[in-house]
């Protein structure tokens, strides 16, 4: 190599050196001199509001409804106008043969219904059907907040919508849903239809906020990191992922498992106790 | 503010939101491709079904191959056998009318035989007959004398001996005739 080449290189060097450097004093100054904020609101108030909705509420014909409303009727516009798009142009077009577009419809499909099928003695078409679109509220849902969709509230601030989850009202209307399911299935379906499954009343409850909490503490966390100015670089990188990501796919997961589990147990045949019965008509 | 605010209104609408999104996904996305799911599966389950039957079907025209083959091998055994028995009694047909037919040689040549024999025997009487009459002239037309009479009966004897000569010679050769043709 030339000398010439040599000089060039440690020239482009020292470039880049001063450069980083640059921008790390300028970070350095931004976080300590910067007077983040113009937070009309404390930490308190922050986090409570996002436990409670109480402050930053929506007015929507009049009537005032949590963040979490709006959020959820975005999703489910989201998700039905994909799978409007989905149906008009993707299904006519399924092969024998999946590409991969149809491979990944397929599985998200059939992940749900095997589900369905292997926790229940029959075949529960609609059980089906429900955990899968209620998987995919509760992941796309979660991955919402990620968007940072602002919206005008009462208050005459605007809120960052919260992933509908987040609210204690979605969540116990999700959990009362699937119990109703559960609960009219084992009436229905169930062995000698019985209200067997009424003793499984903390069902609900249990679902309700369980889902509550797991989505509320990640809520927590993200509004923790985004409300002190100092952490709102690169923390909430990782923070997001583990809070918002890995949160959406468990939480879906566990509560798919869970409706179906509950529904086959509902649904399950008894056949001991038939056996004892004819026992006892042949005795 | 009731507890956690919690409100029976949002609820609702929660449920609501629910109910829509679970109705509009299941007919829009999950029926058509679970259907399109258990139809391929039904048509992959219908292929199996073909191809089991296709290859039992083969089985079974494999072992009716095999076996008609192992009749045709037993036939073709039984045909050989049959032609084999065929040819051997043919065989024996003709080597029975050979033998008829050398029988009737063999008798017709003895009886041919004897009829010379009887000729000769008969021409040999005749000869001797008129060697006897021819002698019986010369000596009536002689003087008789005792040597000549003498010579006369050797000269006699000569002659009468051998016509006798040839014909038991002819009947050694028809003899020998005989028996290399019964030999034979």
């Amino acid at each position: 190599m030339s000398e010439t080449t040599n000089k060039k290189m440690s020239r482009r060097k020292i470039f880049v050196i001063v450069w980083l450097l640059i921008i790390a004093l300028l970070l350095v100054g931004i976080i300590v001199s910067g007077t983040p904020t113009s937070h009309t609101e404390s930490v308190k108030e922050v986090m409570r509001d996002g436990v409670l909705h109480d402050i930053n509420q929506i007015s929507v014909f009049g009537l005032l409804v949590n963040p979490a409303i709006i959020s959820a009727y975005i999703v489910t516009a989201l998700l039905l106008t994909a799978a409007v798009f989905v149906r008009i142009f993707a299904i006519p077009r399924f092969k024998r043969v999946p590409d991969k577009f149809q491979s990944v419809i397929e599985w998200m499909v059939g992940f749900f219904s095997n589900m369905a099928d292997k926790n229940s003695s029959h075949k529960p078409r609609f059980v089906g059907a429900y955990i899968f679109s209620v998987g995919a509220y509760v992941f796309f849902g979660t991955l919402f907040e990620l968007l940072g969709v602002q919206f005008p509230t009462t208050s005459e601030n605007t809120i960052l919508l919260p992933a509908p989850l987040a609210d204690i009202n979605a969540a116990i209307a999700l959990g009362f849903t699937s119990y109703l399911i559960i609960l009219f299935a084992g009436i229905i379906r169930g062995p000698r239809k019985t209200l067997g499954v009424l003793k499984d009343f903390s069902l609900p409850i249990s679902m309700s906020f369980r889902l509550f909490g797991a989505l509320l503490s990640g809520l927590l966390v993200n509004e923790l990191v985004y409300y002190y100015y100092a952490l709102s670089f690169v923390v909430p990188v990782l923070v997001g992922v583990l809070f918002t990501l890995l949160h959406a796919l468990i939480q879906t997961y566990v509560l798919a498992t869970l409706v179906s589990i509950f529904y086959g147990e509902a649904v399950e045949p008894r056949p001991y106790k038939n056996k004892i019965k004819k026992e006892g008509n042949r005795i | 503010m009731p507890p956690l605010n919690i409100d029976i209104t949002q609820i609702l609408l929660h449920v609501l939101n629910l109910v829509i999104l679970v109705g509009g996904l299941t007919l829009i996305l999950y029926r058509p491709v679970t259907d399109f799911l258990r139809k391929r599966r039904e048509s992959f389950a219908e292929e199996e079904r073909l191809n089991a039957e296709t290859k039992a079907e083969n089985e079974r025209l494999k072992t009716e191959y095999e076996t008609k083959l192992k009749s045709a091998d037993e036939e073709i055994k039984a045909r050989r056998a049959e032609a084999e028995r065929e040819i051997a009694d043919t065989a024996s047909r003709y080597m029975d009318d050979a033998k008829v037919k050398a029988d009737a040689i063999i008798k017709s040549a003895e009886q041919e035989a004897e009829a010379r024999k009887v000729h000769v025997l008969e021409s040999a009487q005749t000869e001797i007959g008129e060697m006897v009459l021819s002698a019986t002239q010369k000596l009536l037309a002689d003087s008789a004398s005792p040597d000549k009479d003498l010579k006369l009966y050797d000269e006699f004897i000569k002659q009468t001996k051998r016509p006798a000569e040839k014909v038991s010679k002819s009947s050694k050769n028809s003899k020998g005739s005989k028996s290399s043709k019964g030999s034979k």
